[in-house]
Parts: structure tokens; C-alpha cells; sequence
């Protein structure tokens, strides 16, 4: 009996799962080499970062961020950011590994992005690396500017605005105070430039330099979060501004202790039309509400408004998660404590275990005056090759239909209200609308003061959220800062 | 009609190919020597001053080697030398440019530290142990071919050709099985990364599974030999398939439950699916039959499926999973009884919350004055109890992704050797050196490589298929086909075709078992092409031309 027949077979086999071999590494090497080179896991992308220039970044015709030569062998390109500390939270910083702007569109600024490749196909196939692209940010470098200023004069000890065009949502103004320079930690510093990086990143207590007050940080909403409070109610609970709800004392059903109001008169006396407990920012009302709802209607109908989620910015840039939690883990037991009655009674107006980034409420904001939609945030409008050629436009898309049309054209003219008639008459005449709210966070510690709305009062076009902490309310904390943010946004 | 074997014969020229061999042999030196000098002037700036001593040294081997077989194996394949050494030699530059020890800069650094007194880490490639081994897998080269330099006279003293291995077939089985048992042997077996497959002779770390595996495929070989007629032409026909008697089912199930008891002790589906794939694909070879492939194929799929289902095998799963999805795993990912992976790397949500709870628990031990439980605690990995708490596999797939990283990294044409970062990878001088070629020498690197690969495969099909007696036709068909399952396992494990398992790549990866056995390999089917290709012998007298009469 002859072998050489399955021999060939198995011969035939084997050279089969060798070429299977040779199919694959076509396929990793010639089709996915892009992908995996850019692959957010790859550490391999931060090396020889400092070899090759990185493309500028722009914002209305300032170059803010740029990549001069330094005549040296390592590095040979450095890093420098006009203005560092006022941008510091949009652009990042980039020391090997970058940051913010600067990691979401890393291969478009190092040059190795599929647009700009597959233009230079060849460059690519021979290794010659072509050169990265121009960012040009949304961001209004003047109420940038100012909205630093401000905040940096306002706070005792930490400040965050954010303002995005509602339509669009296309951030306007990202500040944080206190900031840091990103130029004090750019390649050129070298081993400097490390250890200013970790001395930042130790910083102690909660002052941390790092991480910006605008998207990353979150504190207690406070009363501001009543707007979604009063959002979820009157889409659940069949309310209208006009309906007349209880603003008198509220006990709260575990402890018994009532849940104090900051006045007893006016509307807040025994029962108002909810338009008036919105002003006047009764909590017994919606304490009251949040009970009704249950905590986990109320995290569902702030998980419309973004909370509870990862609000993904920019790729590769989130912000951090606010949140409207229905339990907290607890490490010394490892379970999760259900947030109780009280507790929801007290997440209603934005204390408890609440946390809101100040980019977090613009959007609930925006979603009041754009008529219930959130549009996705965003912060660069487009990205050029050195040959100009567009090669990146931010296209507008819906991150959410928080609510009803109808309830946040109602919820629109509570925050009129407010400014017209509640607890922020001293903001009247400024343009704009919005929700005050003043947060305790503890005994020792400032309060954290938020204003909260849209510009201009009627056709709003901007919605923003200013944080202050420190002593007083957010009407007077942060309510002033706001508005002259606001002027110089509608400047444009 | 007559054998292609035959044919084959008919048309071969019988003639020395030595010209040939010497000239592909010059060009892999080329390569190689080539390969060192770009490593040095990438890495270091300067001409390496290990190339004399490396690229040298193989040169001086290599041709020690051709002129031994040019000697006593002068009609031999002239490819498989050259091939060989080339593979060697690539292999040999990379793993001397991964290691540190010889580059300028670590030089620099080392004389350094001996004066500030600073401790530098050490690096696990060692080039000059490999030129170490590379010596002895050339020198066991010409040694066996020395060995087996007569087939005629097989009795002459010192003299074991391929055919006399086949009247040993059964203490060479029982040889193959206990070098597989001697890693678990208490003593002289040993772990390294994780694997049970090495033991300590003389202070070197052996891999027998190495040897073994070409010893089954002798076992193999003379057993099917003496059995293929029977269990090729006895056996009740069902259907399409004729099915074999129970008794000759025997072997197979042996095979079998051999093959999983490998997988199950150590927890290697690699060497399982090797042995396997080598015992159906020699069975075929010997019987004809599709039958037997059938069956030994779905054997083999209800073990691995059986496997997932224990819960003490949960590793395969997972190992499934990785494949299928690794970017979850990504510096530690835990797969959870109902089949979902949690990420638990560092900065994940789980990770962040067990730490927590881990440096809770310190600070209370502290507390209570238990310095030692607090320190012990102290010291677990939070991936890695969270993985435990949440009762799943835990597992880490940054080996797998570096490597492609490193093959995207290298795309068409490479970064060059000495110009790219194949050291981020661990072990990416011995399991993953492929993937270290791959961001070096790019796509068109591997092909070559995968091409050289095919033509040992070939050339070693080409030499059973030419051969003349049915124990070495499955001698070399069994050893040649081997190679190709090797290869395919895990280079396809590091590209991520099929799922990773830990085997070494042929002539590339550091190791000395794996070289000196690939070596023998060389040895056995250069031995073989020559008797297949040489001359038939002259009858003494001539008897002049055949008269050829036409019946019609």
C-alpha cells in the first residue's frame, strides 16, 4: 500500500496552516497596524514623542499650544502653552504622555492618524513621518480669560465654570481655579518637569491642581439640582409650573427632624405654585418631591440629564461621573448601603451623596433651554493638515432628550423667575437665567456656591454652570461671576 | 501507475547538490552577519563588537557543518542546512539585540554603577548562552550525522541510521513517555513561569518534552508500520466511513486520554493539541483512512469541550475568552462564572473599590496592633482579590497585546532592527520572538520567515515522499509535519489566530532544548534525503539495455 498520496495531503495540510499563518500577519501587519498602533491600551505611542514636532493648538486664531525647536538631542521638540494655567483644563499637558486635548486627538497631533496617512499613503509605506495637525479649539479665548480671572478672585479655596453653546454643544468656556502651568511640566523641563508633576499630583487636602474644577472634579449640586429634581417631577408626577405644592415644614420619615428651608416666608410659608417654591428654592418642597419620586426614579431621571454615566467629551477624555447614587459602597463592610428615605429626601436638593461636575449641570441647563435636548459637548471644532486641508469638522449630535419640550419651556421660565423674583433679584438686568444653589459640605468646610442657567434670558443661545467655594450663597458667590462670563461670551 | 516516490526518482539527476547548498549557505551567513551589524550600528552607533564573536562564530559552525555533510550526506536537500542556519541566525541577532547586557549604553551604565554602587535590573535575554547552545545544536548536527553516516552497513560499531531506530520502536515509546514524566518528578522537575515542563541537569533548565516529542514520533512511526495493514483494511463499514475494529480503536484512545492527561496536569492545550495533531496526521498517513482523522478530531474536541465545562479548568475558558476579546484583560481582567469579564487593572471601578476595602482592612489591623496581618495584607494585589472576592478566573492579557502592539508598531517594512522597542513585550526573546521580528523586520520579515518555514515543511514532505521504506516515509513525514503544527501553534497563539498556548518557535526562540532538538531534526531529514536521493547501487554486471518489445 502506497504512502505518498496522503503524505502529499498532509503535506498539503501543513503548507495550508502555514499560509493561514501568512494570512493573518498580512492581515495584523497590513490592515490593523493603524488600529493597534493607536490603540488607547499601546504604551508604545509615548515613545520617541519627542523626536517629532506636534501640531499646534488653536483657539479663535491664537496659537495657545505649540511644539518649538529646542536644538537639543533629547528632547528635541518642547512643548509651550500660552496662558498655561487659564487653559490648562482644555488643552492639558504634555510631558511623554499627554492629556485632555492634547490625548484625544494625539494622533491627529503626532501626524500618525488614518486622515492624515491615508492622504500621505507613501510617506507611510517608506516610514517617513508626516506632520501632525492643527487643532482649533470652540472655546471663546476671552471668556476664557476672564472666566479665569473671576473665579480665581471668587473662591476661597476652589472655582469651576463651564458654558456650551446649547445648540451646538460646543463648550465655550472650561475654567478651573486653582490651576496649574502646563509649561513647568513640558518635555523642555525635563527631569524638572517630572518631579513638578508629582508634586502636583501629591498635592494634599482636596486642592488638587491636576484635576480640573470644570469637568473632572464634582461637588453637591445643591439647590441648582432642583432643576432636575423638578424635571423628573413634573414629567412623573403630572406637575405643571402653576400646580400648587406643600412648601411648609417637611419632617423628614427616619430621623423625624425636620428638613430646614433658608426662609419661612413668602412662598416657602405653607403651599405655592411650584414656578414660586422654584424661586424662592424651597427644600421642603422638593425634599417632598424626591420622596414621591423614590431614589430610583429620581437617579433614572438624572440619568437622562448625563449623571450616572461617563460623559465622554472628546475621545479619550470623560468627564467625571456625576451622580445621583441609589447606594454607596462601603469598604469596611463591602456591601452597598441603600440610600434611605432621608437620604432621598436630602439627594432632592442636591445634598446627600449628589456630586455634579459644573460641565455636568451647563448640560442640565442647556437641556432646560434648548427645549428638553442635550447636545454631545465638545471641545475642538476642527482639525487642519499642514496643507490646510480640513481633515477633521465636529459634527453637532444629540447626547440626550432629557425631558418634554413642553416641561422644559416651563422649567425655562421657573429660572427666569428666579432671576426676576427669587432668590437671585441682584442678578436681574444681567442677561441672564438660571438656579442658584449653595451646598454644605461638611462641617469645617466652605460652602460650594453654584449659579446655574442659560444666556441670554430670552433665545437663550448658552447654557453655563459656575462653582465657587466658600462663605455665602450662590447668589452672591457665584451668581456675579457668572454674569460677567456670560457678557463677554455674548460679546461674540 | 508508478509511485510518485518513483517518479520523483526517475527524474532526480542524482546529483551532488553541494554547490548549491555552499552558495544558500554563504547567503544566510550574509544575512546574518548583516543582521548583527545593523543591530550594532541602530542600537550602539558602531559595528557590535559581538559580531566577530556571534556572526563569526556561526560562520565557523555552519560551514564545519556543510563540509561534514557535504562529506558523509553528499546527496542530501541542499535547502534544509542553509535554512536552518539562517533561521538560527536571525534568531540568534534578535536575542542579541534584546540583550542589554550587550549594548553600548548598558556598558556605560554598568560602569557607572560600580561607581556609584547603584543596582541595575537585569535583563532575561542572554545572547551568549544561546550562541552556547546554538554551538551544541550544530556540533549534535554533525554528530548525528556522523552517527548516521552509513544505512548500508548498520551494523558497523557507533552507527544508528533512522531504520535502525525502528527495531527499538517500543523502548523508544517508553523513552519518549518518561522523559514527559520527569518534570513532575520531585527533585530534578521544575518550575519557571509558571510551566512544569523543565528539569535541572548539571545546572541547566532541560525541556525533555522537547526530545520526547521527536521520540514519539518515532514510537509512532514503527508502531503504525507494523499495524497499518490491519487497521487500514479490517473495520464495519457506516455510511460513508468504514469504522475500525475495537481493538485497533485501542491506541488512539491511549493517544487520547495521554493528550488530556497532559492538558490536565500541565495545563498546556498547546502540547496536547501538538501530540495529538502529529498522532492523527501520522495515522492518516499510514492507514489512508478519513475515518481515523474524524475520529481522532472529535475526540479531541469533546476532551477540550468537556475541559471548559470543569470547573477546575476554568483557565481554558479563559484562555478562549482572551483570544476572542483581550482587551478587557488588559493588565488584569477576571472571568466570572457567568461568562463576564471584569476588568479589575489599576484605576479600574473594581480595582479602586477593593483597594479600598483592602487598605481598610490594614489600617483595622493596625489598629488592633497586628503588624504582620498588616503587612501581609498590605502586600495583595488588589486586581487580584477583587478577582477572588468576585469568585472568577483572573488573568492578564498584556502579553498578547503588547505583542501585537509590537506587530502593528512594525507594519509593511519594520522600524529596522535595533531601531524599535520589541522589549516592552515580556519574554519577547523566547515565546513572543516572533512578534519581536514582526516590529523589526515588518510584514515582509515574517513572510520570509514563514516562507523558510515552509520550505523545511516541503523539503522535508518532498524527502518521505522520496523515500523508500514506509517507516522513514512516516519517519520524516511525521518529524516534517511537526514542525509546520509547531509553528502554526504558536505563532499563530502570538497573532492572535487561534488562542496563545506556550510553545518555543523552531530556531528562534532562547533555549537550548528547543535548538538542540530542531538540530537533530535537521540532522535526521538531511540523513534521509541523501538515502532517498543518492544513486540506487550499480548491479555489478552490466546486463545491458532492456529490450523493450512492442505487443502491438
Amino acid at each position: 500500500m502506497n504512502m505518498d498520496k496522503p503524505i502529499r495531503r498532509v503535506a498539503i495540510f501543513g503548507l495550508l496552516l502555514l499560509f493561514g499563518l501568512m494570512a493573518q500577519v498580512n492581515y495584523v501587519q497590513g490592515s490593523q497596524a493603524e488600529d493597534l498602533q493607536s490603540d488607547s491600551l499601546n504604551s508604545r505611542k509615548y515613545a520617541d514623542v519627542f523626536k517629532t514636532p506636534r501640531g499646534r493648538i488653536i483657539a479663535d486664531g491664537q496659537v495657545l499650544v505649540d511644539s518649538p525647536e529646542t536644538h537639543e538631542d533629547s528632547p528635541k521638540y518642547g512643548r509651550t502653552y500660552k496662558n498655561g494655567p487659564v487653559w490648562a483644563p482644555v488643552t492639558g499637558y504634555f510631558n511623554g504622555s499627554p492629556t485632555k486635548v492634547e490625548l484625544a486627538y494625539n494622533s491627529m497631533l503626532t501626524g500618525k492618524d488614518k486622515r492624515i496617512t491615508h492622504q500621505r499613503w507613501f510617506d507611510t509605506f517608506i516610514g517617513k513621518k508626516p506632520d501632525g495637525a492643527n487643532l482649533e479649539l470652540s472655546l471663546n479665548t476671552a471668556a476664557q480669560q476672564t472666566a479665569y480671572q473671576r473665579l480665581k478672585a471668587g473662591t476661597s479655596r476652589r472655582a469651576g465654570a463651564a458654558v456650551v453653546d446649547i445648540k451646538t454643544g460646543a463648550v465655550q468656556v472650561l475654567a478651573s481655579y486653582p490651576s496649574f502651568d502646563p509649561n513647568e511640566v513640558a518635555p523642555q523641563q525635563k527631569t524638572k518637569g517630572g518631579k513638578r508633576l508629582a508634586e502636583l499630583d501629591r498635592a494634599p487636602g482636596v486642592i488638587k491642581p491636576l484635576i480640573d474644577n470644570a469637568m473632572s472634579q464634582t461637588f453637591p449640586p445643591g439647590s441648582s439640582f432642583k432643576t432636575v429634581t423638578a424635571a423628573v417631577a413634573m414629567e412623573q408626577l403630572g406637575l405643571s409650573s402653576s400646580s400648587v405644592v406643600n412648601t411648609g415644614q417637611l419632617i423628614l420619615p427616619e430621623s423625624g427632624k425636620p428638613l430646614p428651608n433658608s426662609h419661612d416666608t413668602g412662598n416657602c410659608g405653607s403651599q405655592a405654585p411650584l414656578r414660586g417654591a422654584f424661586a424662592e428654592s424651597c427644600n421642603s418642597t422638593f425634599g417632598e418631591l424626591a420622596l414621591k419620586l423614590g431614589i430610583e426614579q429620581l437617579n433614572q431621571g438624572a440619568t437622562k440629564f448625563g449623571f450616572n454615566r461617563k460623559v465622554m467629551v472628546e475621545p479619550d477624555v470623560a468627564a467625571a461621573e456625576s451622580d445621583v447614587p441609589v447606594s454607596v459602597f462601603d469598604p469596611r463592610t463591602q456591601k452597598d448601603i441603600p440610600t434611605g428615605k432621608d437620604g432621598t429626601a436630602r439627594s432632592g436638593i442636591g445634598q446627600e451623596n449628589v456630586r455634579a461636575t459644573p460641565l455636568q449641570m451647563a448640560m442640565v441647563a442647556s437641556a432646560v433651554a434648548n427645549k428638553g435636548k442635550i447636545m454631545k459637548p465638545y471641545l475642538v471644532q476642527k482639525a487642519r493638515a499642514t496643507d490646510q486641508s480640513e481633515i477633521y469638522n465636529a459634527s453637532p449630535s444629540m447626547f440626550s432628550q432629557a425631558m418634554k419640550a413642553d416641561t422644559a419651556d416651563q422649567l425655562a421660565d421657573m429660572m427666569r423667575a428666579v432671576v426676576s423674583e427669587g432668590t437671585a433679584k441682584k442678578l436681574a438686568g444681567q442677561h441672564i437665567a438660571g438656579k442658584t444653589g449653595t451646598a454644605e459640605q461638611g462641617a469645617g468646610n466652605p460652602n460650594s456656591r453654584w449659579f446655574v442657567g442659560f444666556s441670554p434670558i430670552e433665545k437663550p443661545r448658552y447654557a453655563f454652570a459656575v462653582v465657587t467655594e466658600g462663605v455665602g450663597d450662590g447668589a452672591s458667590g457665584a451668581g456675579p461671576i457668572a454674569a460677567s462670563i456670560m457678557a463677554q461670551v455674548l460679546k461674540k | 501507475m508508478a509511485s510518485i516516490g518513483e517518479q520523483i526518482r526517475a527524474h532526480l539527476p542524482y546529483q551532488r547538490r553541494s554547490a548549491a547548498s555552499l552558495a544558500l549557505l554563504v547567503f544566510a551567513m550574509v544575512l546574518t552577519l548583516s543582521a548583527f551589524a545593523e543591530v550594532g550600528l541602530a542600537r550602539d552607533g558602531e559595528l557590535p563588537a559581538g559580531m566577530f564573536l556571534y556572526g563569526g562564530g556561526l560562520v565557523v559552525l555552519a560551514f564545519a557543518a556543510f563540509l561534514v555533510q557535504s562529506k558523509f550526506a553528499p546527496y542530501a536537500d541542499p535547502l534544509l542546512l542553509p535554512l536552518a542556519v539562517a533561521l538560527n541566525g536571525l534568531g540568534l541577532a534578535m536575542i542579541y539585540r534584546l540583550d542589554l547586557d550587550t549594548s553600548f549604553d548598558k556598558r556605560k551604565a554598568v560602569a557607572n554603577a560600580a561607581i556609584t554602587g547603584k543596582k541595575l535590573l537585569e535583563d532575561e535575554a542572554n545572547a551568549p548562552t544561546q550562541l552556547m547552545w546554538t554551538f551544541i545544536g550544530i556540533a549534535l548536527f554533525v554528530i548525528a550525522l556522523l552517527i548516521m553516516r552509513d544505512t548500508e552497513k548498520s551494523d558497523a560499531p557507533l552507527s544508528f541510521t533512522p531504520k535502525t531506530a525502528q527495531r527499538y520502536t517500543y523502548l523508544i515509546g517508553l523513552g519518549a513517555v518518561i522523559l514527559l514524566l520527569l518534570p513532575i518528578v520531585p527533585g530534578i522537575g521544575a518550575e519557571i513561569n509558571g510551566a512544569r515542563v523543565w528539569i535541572n541537569v548539571a545546572g541547566f533548565s532541560v525541556q525533555p518534552g522537547e526530545f520526547a516529542k521527536l521520540l514519539l514520533v518515532v514510537f509512532f512511526a514503527g508502531y503504525l508500520v507494523n499495524k497499518r495493514q490491519a487497521m487500514s483494511l479490517i473495520g464495519k463499514k457506516v455510511g460513508p466511513f468504514s469504522l475500525p475494529r475495537g481493538r485497533d480503536l485501542g491506541p488512539i484512545v491511549v493517544i487520547w486520554i495521554f493528550c488530556l492527561g497532559v492538558l490536565f496536569m500541565q495545563k498546556d492545550l498547546g502540547t496536547a493539541l501538538l501530540y495529538f495533531g502529529l498522532f492523527v496526521s501520522m495515522l492518516y498517513i499510514a492507514t489512508q483512512r478519513a475515518s481515523w482523522v474524524m475520529i481522532g478530531v472529535g475526540l479531541l474536541a469533546v476532551g477540550v469541550f468537556v475541559a471548559t465545562l470543569l470547573p477546575f479548568m476554568g483557565h481554558v475558558n479563559q484562555r478562549i475568552d482572551i483570544w476572542q476579546n483581550p482587551k478587557p484583560y488588559y493588565d488584569g481582567g477576571c472571568l466570572l462564572e457567568s461568562g463576564k469579564v471584569e476588568t479589575v487593572k489599576p484605576g479600574s471601578e473594581t480595582f479602586i473599590k477593593y483597594k479600598q476595602v483592602l487598605d481598610q482592612k490594614v489600617a483595622d489591623y493596625q489598629k488592633a496592633g497586628e503588624t504582620e496581618k498588616a503587612r501581609q495584607t498590605g502586600q495583595i494585589a488588589p486586581g487580584y482579590y477583587a478577582c477572588d472576592q468576585l469568585g472568577g478566573e483572573y488573568s492578564d492579557s498584556a502579553q498578547l497585546m503588547n505583542g501585537l502592539f509590537a506587530l502593528g508598531q512594525g507594519g509593511v517594512l519594520g522600524t529596522g532592527l535595533g531601531q524599535g522597542e520589541p522589549w516592552r513585550t515580556p519574554l519577547s526573546f523566547s515565546d513572543f520572538i516572533f512578534d519581536s521580528m514582526g516590529e523589526e523586520l515588518g510584514l515582509t520579515g515574517l513572510m520570509v520567515i514563514l516562507l523558510i518555514y515552509s520550505l523545511i515543511v516541503q523539503r522535508g514532505m518532498k524527502t518521505a515522499v522520496a523515500a523508500r521504506d514506509p517507516f522513514l516515509k512516516l519517519f520524516a513525514g511525521g518529524m516534517s509535519f511537526v514542525v509546520a503544527l509547531q509553528v502554526f501553534v504558536i505563532v499563530g497563539g502570538v497573532t492572535r489566530l487561534i488562542p496563545l498556548t506556550g510553545l518555543t518557535t523552531p530556531f528562534l526562540s532562547q533555549g537550548g532544548s528547543s535548538l538542540m532538538a530542531n538540530w537533530i531534526v535537521i540532522a535526521i531529514l538531511v540523513r534521509m534525503s541523501h538515502d532517498a536521493r543518492k544513486p540506487a547501487p550499480q548491479a555489478i554486471q552490466d546486463e545491458g539495455m532492456t529490450q523493450i518489445v512492442s505487443t502491438r
